[in-house]
């Protein structure tokens, strides 16, 4: 894979009638993306098949979003999270992704299936205050597990002062 | 060429050949036999184009080929399948991406469908199915799906609270009857006991009237006898004194004796001195001497019969005034018991209404307990069904019951058929009995499937209940009218 894009200030906006849609492999492993993924990606469709899905990976996302992710659709479940993904220019674009497990006829895990779509202003406010918070505890924590534990820790924290699930509080943004 | 759509395109070869090969012809036709060279080479771009037509159509052939296999798998309702690696500008790359756009809408569409559900038939209500990026009926069709979403939601709400609300009802009903006839029992045996209690009571104020009468009888006896003693002791200081008196007369009589005895004396000398004539006179006054010797004598006997008298009578008085003392005393100790006794008496009576009034109330509760009971056996029928014991239980009627055997023959009729309220029992009463009873025959039909039917059951429960608490509210009533007369 080529050099990481240099995130810019630039904003790209998903249009309210349009979603990205994505698929992978077990791994992680693009295998398919509209042409919205790949026009707001700035990817061809070449680059993206088969590129791990964190080509789009900003650094101002907290990992243990995507730790709460990995856990939640490897155990064939559904999740909503709010988003900020690079694009190729360097420019960031926030999506409200969907994220499912795809089974074959005989009910076998086979890959993963994403939806994203433009999500609300007030929710990318309150979010990324949030994921800046998990950012600083995983920074402070250091690498690795500590500063994983401590960015999901935030989270938690938020969650429970709030008195909501996740899903809930997701939904209800 | 190449931004040339697929129609187009092969359009356009077939159209260039046909003219081109119409020209060969034309050549060959007009050109005497010998094909100039000009032709042989229209001849071979004719040839090359039908060669690129082939090979387009072949192309075509092979992406329809792949988007058919992709429309199978997808009416076979996989839509996992996408076209990818599309060609940029090749002839059927608008087609896939048509064809991927679509299965995308429809794959997303039945995804965020799920998801929804899924979330739903967990109470999760607040996972509404997300419409944003689906086109036309798609975008349609989940507007509906959500309304359906939130309704499910609500069902399963109302299903979860339901199930939850029933079970408790029916833990709480059956603990609720176990608890009711516990009490029911205490109140019975309350009732009973109370009874007992009343009845001793009643004797107790009983003999405490009658020891009442008893007392009186001795106090009024003490009474005589001290009078008695008092009277004889007046008469015997009167005797006392009668004794002295006597005592005085018998000095006198003494002293007129010796005035005699001395006059006699001197009679005798005197008639001595007269001789033979004085000698008949000294004969009387020997006699008159001997005479007051006698009285003398017979004086001094009685001055000696009053002393002895005297002392007995200064005895008797002393005695008498101390029995006098002990008639007192024991008047006394009389009056004190007796006012202890009335004591006894009053508050015997007070006990005994106060133990009526309990009386009263315990039954009054055990009768309300009767009916509370009686209604929870209703409500039991709606779990245990129509031929369980709670609905056997129902058929009591109004008159056999225990409030009814107390209203109509027995304690009730006797004691409170004068307050003003006993009449107004009557109705409700019978009320609670009928509409409990209406409300358990319809539990035997199909209600379950009938609303009209649910609705006539409920307000039969309902007017059960107001009736069942006019009966509590007059019974309370009919106590409290006794009860003040008491
Ligand atoms: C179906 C699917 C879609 C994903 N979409 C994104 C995405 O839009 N942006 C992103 O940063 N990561 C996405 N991920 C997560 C990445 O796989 C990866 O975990 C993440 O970018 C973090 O990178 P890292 O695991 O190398 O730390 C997606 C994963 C899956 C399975």
């Amino acid at each position: 894979m080529s050099l990481r894009p240099q995130p810019t200030q630039h904003e790209k906006v998903l249009g309210e009638n349009d979603f990205i849609v994505s698929k992978t492999d077990l791994k992680g492993l693009i295998t398919y993306g509209n042409r919205v993924f790949i026009d707001i990606s700035g990817y061809s469709e070449q680059e993206l098949l088969g590129a791990p899905h964190n080509i789009l990976r900003h650094p101002d996302m907290p990992r243990s979003v995507f730790k709460l992710l990995w856990d939640t659709i490897q155990a064939k479940s559904e999740i909503c999270a709010y988003v900020k993904n690079l694009a190729k220019d360097g420019s960031f674009y926030w999506v409200f992704a969907n994220i499912t497990p795809s089974f074959d006829s005989r009910g076998n895990l086979i890959g993963y299936y994403s939806v994203r779509r433009k999500p609300k202003p007030e929710a990318v406010q309150a979010v990324s205050g949030l994921y800046r918070a998990m950012l600083d505890a995983e920074r402070r924590a250091g690498d690795g597990q500590a500063g994983m534990k401590a960015s999901l820790a935030v989270l938690h924290q938020a969650l429970e002062q709030k008195g909501m699930s996740y899903e809930e509080f997701v939904f209800g943004l | 060429m190449k931004n040339l759509s697929l129609g187009s395109r092969v359009h356009y070869l077939v159209a260039l050949t046909l003219g081109l090969f119409l020209v060969f012809g034309y050549l060959v036709a007009t050109g005497s036999g010998r094909v100039s060279t000009f032709g042989w080479a229209l001849f071979a771009v004719t040839a090359l184009l039908l060669g690129l037509t082939l090979y387009t159509v072949h192309r075509v052939l092979l992406a329809i080929k792949n988007l058919t296999k992709n429309l199978k798998a997808a009416a076979d309702g996989n839509l996992d399948q996408r076209m990818t690696g599309i060609k940029k500008g090749a002839a059927t790359g608008e087609l896939a991406w048509a064809l991927n756009d679509l299965l995308d809408q429809q794959e997303a569409y039945f995804r965020e469908v799920f998801s929804a559900f899924d979330h739903a038939s967990q109470g999760k209500t607040f996972r509404l199915a997300m419409d944003q990026g689906l086109h036309g009926a798609f975008k349609d069709a989940m507007t509906r799906v959500n309304v359906s979403v939130e309704s499910l939601g609500q069902v399963q709400h109302m299903a979860i609270k339901e199930r939850l609300i029933a079970r408790i009802t029916d833990l709480n009903s059956g603990n609720l009857i176990e608890n009711l006839k516990s009490i029911q029992e205490y109140l019975m045996s309350m009732t009973q006991e109370l009874g007992v209690v009343g009845q001793i009571s009643k004797e107790t104020a009983q003999e405490a009237e009658g020891s009442r009468t008893t007392i009186e009888n001795l106090v009024a006896n003490l009474n005589q006898v001290a009078e008695m003693i008092a009277q004889t002791n007046a008469q015997t200081t009167l005797l006392h004194e009668k004794g002295d008196e006597i005592n005085q007369i018998v000095q006198v009589i003494t002293d007129v004796a010796d005035r005699t005895n001395l006059l006699a004396l001197n009679a005798a000398i005197e008639a001595a001195h007269a001789g033979e004539i004085g000698k008949g006179f000294a004969v009387v006054a020997e006699e008159v001497r001997t005479l007051s010797e006698n009285t003398k004598d017979a004086a001094a006997s009685i001055a000696a019969t009053i002393e002895s008298f005297g002392e007995a009578t200064s005895r008797m008085i002393k005695d008498s005034e101390q029995v006098k003392e002990i008639a007192e005393g024991s008047r006394n100790a009389v009056r004190d018991f007796r006012s202890q006794v009335l004591k006894f008496a009053d508050s015997a009576k007070t006990s005994m209404v106060q133990v009526d009034k309990a009386q009263d109330f315990s039954f009054a509760s055990l009768v309300k307990v009767d009916h509370f009971l009686f209604k929870q056996n209703g409500y039991r029928v709606l779990h245990q069904g129509p031929d369980s014991p709670e609905a056997r239980a129902i058929r009591t009627d109004h008159r056999e019951c225990r409030l009814g055997a107390w209203y109509y023959q027995g304690q009730g009729a006797e004691q409170y058929s004068h307050v003003p309220s006993f009449h107004r029992l009557e109705t409700p009463h019978a009320g609670v009995h009928a509409s409990i009873q209406e409300a358990v025959n319809l539990l035997g039909t199909s209600w379950d499937k009938d609303e009209a039917l649910q609705n006539r059951i409920f307000s039969h429960f309902e007017s059960a209940e107001r009736a069942s608490e006019e009966v509590v509210h007059i019974l309370d009533q009919m106590l409290d009218e006794r009860h003040r007369e008491l």
